[in-house]
C-alpha cells in the first residue's frame, strides 16, 4: 500500500433490534458509504504509508495512528492543534470542516495490528465512529510461502492459514442522537447500549462481508477455519470499554501486543489465555487452532445429536448447529426446514464474558457475540484480511 | 531529593518540602575493595508525619472539598498525598496524626508486609483490623476522631517498588475523597553515582534506569459525593459516578503546571514532562482509583519493565514488554520505561475519552503531556 484516500461523512447504522443510528464514519471513496469500523488499512513494515483524509462532516476531523512513530501532517511533523485562545482541540493536524482535506504519512517499522482514530474531540468523535484498524505485514510477508505468512515475520512463530480482525466498540445512543440533533450530551454519563464486533451487534457479525442491507457495516465478525489450522484472531479494542473476549473450543495464544511481538531475544514470552481482556487503545494478536474432539477426517467420532426442540434452527444453510458435531456429517432434518447448515459445520461461540454486553439493549441474543465455524474442507480464500 | 557520593546523604521524606528530614549513615568498611556504598548499607529508621485534614483542590478552577494527608501540622493536606520514600531495608515508621479531623481514620500499606502499630503502653504488635460489636469498622488499627494522641505504623521496607498507601476506615467513602498517596520504595545505591544500582528504579539488571523519573497517579473524583460528605450530608456509594478524572490530583490542563505552583496548594505534583530525545523515561502508572483506568502513550511505546511492584526482569528470564498503552485496574500499578526518539509534543491520556473532559467538554481530565527536545 502506498496510498490511501478516506472520506470523514456521516451515516446511519443498522441494529438487529431495527434501530437506526446517526454515526460518523470513514469512507474508502468519495461516493462510498462511511463504514464502522473504517476501512481496514494494510500496510507493510518499512514502506511509506500515506493517508489522505477529506472531511465532509461540519467539525474539524483528524487522524492518530496508534504505535506509529514520526508521523507527518501536512508536509512536516503532525502536531497537536490549539486554538487561537490556546486550548487544545485536536492531538494533530487537522482536515477543516466541509471539505477540508489533511495529508498523514509514516513510515511502519513494526508489523502487527493497530489503531487509527480522529484525533480531534476524541470524547465525542471516536464513539461517534470515527475510528478503524490498521494492519502491518512483516517486511518479509509472502501468503504464498507457508513460512511467511506470519504475523511478525520469518521465524517467529507466527504462521497463520487463516487471519480474521475483530474490532470492539460500544454505541450509546443518547450520544448520537444528541450530536445529531446538536443538543449538549453529558459526556461523563457514557452509557452504552449496544457493543459491537466490527460495527455490528450479533446477529449481524455472523452475516458476510459486504450483505446488502448493513452499507455502513460491511465487515463480517464469522469466523472459519478447517479443524487445526492456525488462525491469527487479531483483536482491537476501539471503544472506551475493556471486554473479556474468549472462544469457546480452545484457547488462545497470545503471540503480540499493541503490534509488539512477545519474544525478547530468544525467549518466546507469548502465552495462553481462556479470555482475553480487549482494553482501550490496545491489541491482541493471537494464534488459535481448534482441535476439538480429537476430530480427524477419517475419525469422525460419533454423538447423540441434540433433540430438535433444543436447536436454533433458522432459513436453509442458516441454522448455527449442524446436526452433528462430525464435520461433514448431517443429522435428521426438521419438518419444514431445507438443510442444517449447508456444509455441514461445527459452530461454537467467541464473545464477551460481560452477558450484558450480548444483549441489544438488554435483550438477549445480541451484541459483542459471534461464532466460530469449523469445517471439514474451507476455500482457501476464505479468512484473507482484504 | 539530593543526589551525592558523599557516604552521609541528606534526604527529605516527603520530597514536597517537608521540615521533616533526616541523615542516613552509610558505614565504612576498613580495607574494603569495593567502594563503600556497594556494602549493604546499615538499615535506617526513617519517619514521616501524616496529618489528616480536610482542605480544597481546585478542578478547572472550581474548589472542591477534599479529605487529605499533608506532612505536618501547619501544611495544607495535598492530593495525592506526601509520596513517602525508602530504600530496601529501612524500617519505616509512619506517624498518624488527626487532631482537627472529624474521622476516624487508619492507613494501609497495600503491598508492604509485615506492618505493625506501636501500643499505647509502648512496644509494636502487628496492626489488626477493628471490628465493634461484631461488625468490621476499619481494615487496620485507626485513630479516634480528634484524637489527641497519633498513631504510629512501622514496617521494614523488604523490596523495591511504587506502591499505594491509604485509609482502611470507611476507605469506600475515605479513599475517594483522597486520602491515600504514594510511597516508593528504592533500592539499596539508587541515589549513589557509580552504584550499580544507581538511578534504577529495581537495581542492576532490571531494565530499570532511568534518566528522568515520573509519578503518574490516576483516579477520578465524584463531585456530589465530595459536596455532600464535606456537608455532613448521606451520600450512597452505589450512587458513584465520577465526573472528574485526574492525574496526580489534577485535571489538564492543570496537570502541565509546574510542581509546587502557588495556585495549586494542595496539588502540588505536576504531571508534565519535558525530556530529550534518547532519554530513558520511567513513568510510574498507578491507578488510585475505583475505576479502571487506560493510559494512551500518546504514541510513544514503552518497555514494561514492572508491574505492582514486581520486577519483570530477573537474570533467567527477560519478561518485560512493550506496549503503547496500558489498562489499570484499581490498586495496580505499572513501571515503564519510554525513549523517545523524535522530538515533538505527546499527549498521554486516558484511553476511556469521555474521561478528557473538564464539565463535559475536550480537553481536560485524565491527560498530560510529554515534550520532547532534541
Amino acid at each position: 500500500m502506498a496510498t490511501v484516500d478516506l472520506w470523514a461523512k456521516e451515516g446511519y447504522l443498522s441494529t438487529p433490534d431495527g434501530n437506526s443510528i446517526y454515526f460518523w464514519g470513514f469512507a474508502a471513496a468519495a461516493d462510498a458509504p462511511a463504514q464502522l469500523p473504517g476501512p481496514l488499512l494494510l500496510a507493510r513494515a518499512g514502506e511509506r504509508v500515506t493517508v489522505n483524509l477529506t472531511n465532509l462532516l461540519a467539525v474539524p476531523v483528524s487522524l492518530v495512528f496508534s504505535g506509529q512513530g514520526r508521523i507527518e501532517a501536512g508536509g512536516g511533523p503532525a502536531r497537536p492543534q490549539y486554538d487561537p485562545d490556546g486550548r487544545l482541540f485536536s492531538f494533530t493536524d487537522v482536515a477543516a470542516p466541509d471539505g477540508g482535506t489533511m495529508s498523514y504519512s509514516f513510515t511502519p517499522a513494526f508489523p502487527g495490528t493497530f489503531l487509527y482514530h480522529s484525533g480531534a474531540n476524541p470524547p465525542v468523535q471516536v464513539p461517534m465512529g470515527l475510528y478503524g484498524a490498521l494492519v502491518v505485514r512483516p517486511a518479509d510477508y509472502d501468503p504464498a510461502l507457508p513460512a511467511y505468512k506470519t504475523a511478525y515475520g520469518f521465524g517467529t512463530g507466527t504462521e497463520f492459514d487463516r487471519e480474521y480482525l475483530l474490532v470492539t466498540g460500544e454505541i450509546d445512543p443518547e450520544l448520537h442522537r444528541a450530536t445529531a440533533a446538536g443538543t449538549p450530551y453529558p459526556i461523563h454519563r457514557f452509557k452504552p447500549r449496544y457493543w459491537t464486533l466490527n460495527g455490528r451487534c450479533a446477529p449481524d457479525t455472523m452475516l458476510p462481508d459486504g450483505v446488502a442491507h448493513l452499507p455502513h457495516q460491511p465487515r463480517g465478525a464469522m469466523i472459519m477455519a478447517q479443524p487445526g489450522e492456525r488462525v491469527l484472531l487479531r483483536y482491537a479494542g476501539a471503544g472506551v470499554d475493556s471486554h473479556p473476549l474468549h472462544p469457546h473450543g480452545n484457547h488462545t495464544r497470545i503471540v503480540g501486543l499493541d503490534g509488539r511481538l512477545l519474544q525478547n531475544g530468544t525467549a518466546d514470552l507469548s502465552y495462553k489465555r481462556f479470555t482475553v481482556l480487549v482494553n482501550p487503545g490496545q491489541t491482541y494478536d493471537q494464534i488459535f487452532q481448534w482441535s476439538g474432539l480429537g476430530f480427524t477426517p477419517e475419525n469422525p467420532i460419533p454423538t447423540v445429536l441434540p433433540n430438535i426442540r433444543n436447536l436454533a434452527v433458522g432459513e436453509a444453510g442458516w441454522t448455527m448447529w449442524s446436526g452433528s458435531p462430525y464435520l461433514g456429517r448431517k443429522g435428521d432434518i426438521p419438518v419444514g426446514v431445507v438443510s442444517y447448515n449447508e456444509a455441514g459445520e461445527y459452530h461454537f461461540m467467541l464473545h464477551s464474558h460481560e452477558e450484558v454486553k450480548i444483549t441489544n439493549w438488554g435483550e438477549f441474543p445480541g451484541g459483542m457475540m459471534t461464532m466460530i465455524a469449523i469445517f471439514s474442507s474451507l476455500d482457501p480464500g476464505v479468512g484473507v484480511l482484504t | 531529593m539530593k543526589r551525592g557520593s558523599s557516604p552521609v546523604a541528606r534526604r527529605s521524606w516527603t520530597g514536597l518540602g517537608s521540615r521533616d528530614r533526616l541523615f542516613v549513615l552509610y558505614p565504612k568498611k576498613p580495607g574494603g575493595t569495593y567502594p563503600d556504598f556497594w556494602k549493604v548499607r546499615k538499615m535506617a529508621l526513617v519517619q514521616a508525619n501524616l496529618w489528616a485534614k480536610q482542605g480544597t483542590i481546585l478542578l478547572a478552577g472550581r474548589p472542591l472539598a477534599f479529605w487529605g494527608f499533608s506532612a505536618d501540622a501547619g501544611g495544607a493536606p495535598t492530593l495525592p498525598g506526601p509520596v513517602l520514600e525508602a530504600t530496601v531495608g529501612d524500617t519505616v515508621e509512619i506517624v498518624l496524626q488527626n487532631p482537627g479531623f472529624a474521622q476516624p481514620v487508619s492507613l494501609i500499606f497495600p503491598g508492604q508486609e509485615a506492618v505493625s502499630v506501636l501500643e499505647a503502653g509502648g512496644g509494636f504488635r502487628r496492626v489488626a483490623p477493628q471490628y465493634r460489636d461484631g461488625a468490621i469498622v476499619s481494615l487496620a488499627d485507626y485513630l479516634e476522631p480528634e484524637a489527641e494522641s497519633s498513631l504510629t505504623y512501622r514496617f521494614r521496607a523488604v523490596k523495591p517498588g511504587i506502591y499505594l498507601y491509604e485509609s482502611g476506615t470507611e476507605p469506600e467513602i475515605q479513599v475517594q475523597m483522597g486520602l491515600y498517596g504514594i510511597l516508593i520504595v528504592r533500592p539499596p545505591g539508587h541515589d549513589l553515582p557509580g552504584h550499580p544500582n544507581y538511578q534504577t528504579a529495581y537495581g542492576a539488571g532490571t531494565g530499570s534506569e532511568y534518566d528522568r523519573e515520573r509519578i503518574l497517579v490516576l483516579g477520578e473524583i465524584d463531585s456530589r459525593l465530595h459536596e455532600a460528605v464535606a456537608q455532613g450530608a448521606a451520600y450512597d456509594i452505589l450512587d458513584f459516578a465520577p465526573d472528574r478524572w485526574l492525574i496526580n490530583g489534577r485535571s489538564y490542563p492543570d496537570t502541565l503546571a509546574p510542581a509546587g505552583d502557588p495556585g495549586l496548594p494542595s496539588q502540588p505534583r505536576g504531571a508534565g514532562l519535558r525530556v530529550k530525545t534518547g532519554w530513558r523515561v520511567l513513568l510510574r502508572i498507578v491507578n488510585a482509583g475505583f475505576q479502571h483506568h487506560t493510559l494512551v502513550l500518546g504514541g510513544l511505546t514503552g518497555r514494561v519493565v514492572a508491574g505492582d511492584g514486581f520486577s519483570l526482569v530477573s537474570p533467567a528470564l527477560d519478561a518485560s514488554y512493550h506496549k503503547s498503552a496500558l489498562t489499570l485496574g484499581s490498586g495496580q500499578s505499572y513501571d515503564v520505561i519510554v525513549v523517545p526518539e523524535a522530538p515533538g509534543e505527546y499527549f498521554l491520556h486516558a484511553g476511556e475519552y469521555h474521561h478528557l473532559v473538564n464539565d463535559d467538554l475536550f480537553p481536560g481530565g485524565m491527560m498530560t503531556k510529554m515534550e520532547v527536545v532534541p
